[in-house]
């Protein structure tokens, strides 16, 4: 026997069976005496749920629209509609490839009258995209946009559609509801022809024509009589093999009443989808919905507990929320509600997913959301650091040793890539306006080459972001923002120029520029050794070259450390940093990371927007009001806070110590027992040797009480800063 | 995986007028990125613009590739919800794979690019 001519097989529950070319699973199974489910109506329509089963690891497959092929593996898990088991093991799920493409009209479904609606399109010149399930392309959604998603034999395909969306999805063929309608040998009439089609033998065929006559199907596990009322109403006993239904169809219209009233697309159906049949007679006994198991008798009892409405009934009862999403069931449901409230209510809403699908095809086309890199980022990595997300950036966490990094800073020298901030450039004869009116500070008293801290605040007067402005000259300045924020930022500053119509010009440079920050009692002594002679004096910025590369240096301080900031060209970050690195050998430099940066600057009781500011934090309740110049023409916020500040405060960002390890941030604070409070950030402090803390304070009759405790700790109202309250170490 | 390369760039902000009236070369690539804004990449050099306001930068934070139309339809047509121009060569610019890119679009390839802080993600992505 050669190669070619061995049989073909597919593996059925660990046994190998023959098929025959052209078979789907489904008549593969039938025609090796399985059924998938063990019974039920089969339509090979794929509108049922009796020819279920999990292929090649896939659970919830119609095995009628999947065609058969070598080594193909099939098991029954859904043999009496049982829910399939989890995967017992690790499971990668395969990568599904998603595609997109665009027309002016989709058509779904190609019998004749899609055949027909997709000629009449192209011929009026409009781009036709067809999809056509017996084509394996199983439209599974349709979605505001609009978009049609379909499953396809090459992945998922998201057609983006510009006009029309056409339903040709013609009919289905009602499924006989009586007692006995779970047996096998049950098949539309569609079915047996597909069936007879194929080679299979169906055995003694009763057709089963009219519902009213229709009493019970008998049998063991299969059907083996059906009893019909004979025209004076006996019961007839007929022996059959194969139970044929053709009690006639109902329109397969689920995806135009998923699309119906989706804006910016017409939705059309045509053919028998269209059609407004009848609903079957109501049902008195048997199953109604396979999927969910619910039966004549279950919808009765949600009508008697008084569900009466069929979006409600759905819910109550479970029919229509199964793997056919009431494909055979809702006729019946509809029939049965009609009979007892005497009105034909309209189908139930139809949404996405019209079919399973695997989380494999949930995610094809999907990228989780990126965290970005700083141009030091390989460098961070090949020094081992630890590497966190924050603020919507990968930065270093620590090195390997916090507590070194912490003293490098305090007694030496350190650098830290802050290249994550918010940078923007401003120009323009309307700059200064620009600024004045968007910040509380006086914008023009910042003298050319002087820098000034900001809070940016919004309409209601809370405190969006904060950072630095700088001078450079009359009509131009840098602004800087914090790592999280300054996406909004942009989008705060140019949204109010455009408002204002103001003459300047907005540059973000947040990713073009890189920056470091050199921190620490030798910080000076460092940027001499990289040819830095004239450093900028506190709160001033000048441009120079260190190391040779150029730079723009900002003297201020997060740290508490005499400290400057090193904006330069992205490109350079890397030479810059590793030249700051050998420079500082010496001076037993080291880099710091986030994890000694949040207790430096605790320590000087900097706030973080975002972590110690809330949704509704004035620049009274965190005690910034000297950043604010209410004698001021305008600012934005500013009526907000002159309204703000005739309230009584009700609430303070304090400065908090507690001898012991640092509570978790967010933990409670309460005074007497009551809730009075809660930490924002809380850390040991390696130079003073206890607990501080920042916390939101409830206060009472406008005092805020000195004392609280936490988890059972007392703590004490500490003003900020905690470490050199002066700032001579910083200004140094 | 393609190899990433940097593409030096100056960017221009000015008033769209302003922008307007430059003219393009046929060896440069232009992008107009924005009303305010233009990116010049290649040579010759970008043309002096007559705005004492204007901001020029020499942006060295791009990075990208070049792609054949192929490579380039296949990867267009798996990540980019929304439909590329049709004229060429065309700039265009939005997300596709998840990140915020920038095409110039050629008869016969397309320049990708991101700024740095996507670098990595897009060289997963292109894969």
């Amino acid at each position: 026997m050669t190669e070619s001519s061995q049989p073909l097989k597919l593996i059925i529950d660990g046994q190998p069976v023959p098929f025959v070319k052209g078979d789907s699973v489904l008549v593969a199974m039938l025609r090796n005496q399985h059924h998938p489910t063990g019974g039920g109506c089969l339509c090979l329509g794929g509108d049922c749920p009796h020819c279920l089963a999990t292929i090649d690891g896939v659970a919830y497959v119609r095995t009628c629209q999947v065609p058969a092929r070598p080594g193909c593996v099939v098991a029954c898990t859904h043999h009496a509609h049982a829910v399939p088991a989890l995967p017992q093991t690790h499971h990668v799920e395969p990568t599904t490839n998603a595609r997109h493409q665009h027309a002016d009209v989709v058509v779904i479904g190609q019998g004749k009258s899609g055949l027909a609606a997709a000629e009449l399109a192209r011929t009026a010149g409009q781009t036709v995209v067809t999809l056509d399930a017996a084509q394996g392309q199983d439209v599974i959604g349709i979605y505001p946009g609009a978009q049609v998603v379909a499953r396809t034999t090459q992945g998922m395909l998201i057609v983006h559609v510009r006009q029309e969306i056409i339903v040709a999805t013609g009919a289905a063929e009602l499924h006989p509801v009586a007692l006995g309608n779970s047996l096998a040998g049950l098949m539309t009439a569609r079915a047996a022809q597909q069936l007879q089609a194929a080679g299979l033998s169906l055995g003694r065929i009763v057709v089963i024509n009219d519902a009213n006559r229709l009493v019970r199907f008998e049998g063991e596990s299969n059907v083996t009589a059906v009893v019909v009322r004979d025209d004076q109403g006996l019961e007839q006993h007929v022996g059959c093999d194969t139970a044929v239904i053709d009690l006639g169809t109902t329109p397969r219209n689920m995806l135009h009443r998923m699309a119906a009233g989706l804006p910016g697309v017409r939705v059309s159906v045509v053919g028998d989808a269209a059609t407004n049949s009848d609903v079957p007679n109501c049902p008195a006994h048997g199953l109604v919905c396979h999927c969910s198991q619910v039966g004549v008798a279950d919808l009765q009892s949600v009508w008697d507990r008084g569900f009466h409405e069929l979006e409600l009934v759905k819910r109550a009862s479970l029919a229509g929320t199964g793997t056919c999403q009431g494909g055979v069931c809702l006729p019946y449901v509809r029939s049965f509600l009609a009979n007892k409230g005497g009105t034909l209510q309209p189908a139930f809403t139809a949404r996405p997913l019209a079919r399973p699908i695997t989380m494999g095809e949930v995610a094809a086309g999907g990228h989780h959301h990126v965290t970005l890199r700083t141009p030091l980022d390989g460098v961070h990595r090949a020094a081992h650091a630890h590497m966190e997300r924050a603020g919507g950036w990968w930065r270093p966490w620590n090195y390997g040793d916090w507590q070194a990094e912490y003293w490098a800073v305090r007694e030496a020298v350190s650098i830290m890539d802050v290249s994550t901030l918010g940078k923007m450039l401003i120009s323009g004869p309307d700059a200064l306006t620009l600024l004045d009116r968007l910040y509380p500070t006086k914008v023009s008293t910042i003298k050319t080459g002087m820098s000034r801290y900001v809070l940016l605040l919004d309409e209601k007067g809370y405190v969006l972001d904060d950072g630095l402005i700088s001078k450079i000259s009359d009509t131009r300045y840098t602004l800087t923002f914090t790592s999280g924020g300054a996406t909004t930022a942009e989008l705060w500053v140019r949204d109010w120029a455009e408002s204002w119509g103001l003459n300047v010009r907005i540059l973000n440079q947040t990713m073009s520029l890189g920056a470091i920050n050199v921190t620490g009692p030798l910080a000076k002594e460092l940027l001499a050794r990289a040819g830095l002679e004239k450093p900028p004096e506190f709160l001033s910025h000048v441009e120079a070259h260190v190391a040779g590369i150029p730079c723009r240096i900002f003297r201020l301080s997060f740290t508490g450390e005499l400290s400057y900031e090193l904006h330069h060209a992205a490109v350079n970050a890397p030479v810059l940093w590793r030249t700051l690195l050998d420079l500082g050998k010496s001076l037993n430099i080291r880099p710091h990371g986030l994890e000694a940066l949040l207790k430096l600057r605790l320590e000087k009781g900097h706030i973080i927007v975002g972590q110690d500011t809330d949704f509704d934090s004035t620049p009274r309740r965190i005690h910034h009001e000297w950043a604010v110049k209410l004698d001021k023409p305008d600012f934005v916020g500013k009526h907000a806070v002159l309204r703000t500040n005739k309230v009584s405060l009700d609430k303070i960002l304090c400065g908090l110590s507690m001898e012991g390890p640092p509570p978790i941030e967010g933990a409670n604070l309460t005074v007497d027992g009551n809730y009075a409070g809660y930490v924002t950030s809380a850390t040991w402090s390696p130079i003073l040797g206890k607990t501080v803390m920042l916390a939101w304070l409830k206060l009472s009759n406008d005092l805020a009480p000195d004392r609280v405790m936490i988890d059972g700790r007392p703590a004490q109202r500490t003003e900020t800063p905690f470490y050199d309250k002066e700032g001579a170490r910083a200004k140094a | 995986m393609p190899k990433l390369d940097r593409f030096p760039l100056t960017r221009i902000v000015s008033t769209p007028a302003l922008l307007d009236g430059i003219q393009t070369s046929t060896t440069a690539i232009v992008m107009r990125t924005a009303p305010d804004e233009l990116f010049w990449l290649g040579s010759p050099a970008a043309p002096v613009i007559n705005d004492p306001h204007a901001i020029i930068e020499h942006d060295t934070s791009f990075v990208g590739t070049w792609l054949s139309t192929q490579a380039a339809t296949a990867w267009v047509s798996a990540n980019c919800e929304w439909q590329l121009p049709t004229t060429r060569p065309v700039f265009a610019q939005g997300e596709v794979a998840g990140l915020p890119v920038k095409l110039w679009i050629e008869p016969r390839r397309m320049l990708v690019l991101v700024q740095q802080p996507f670098a990595a993600d897009l060289g997963e992505r292109l894969q």
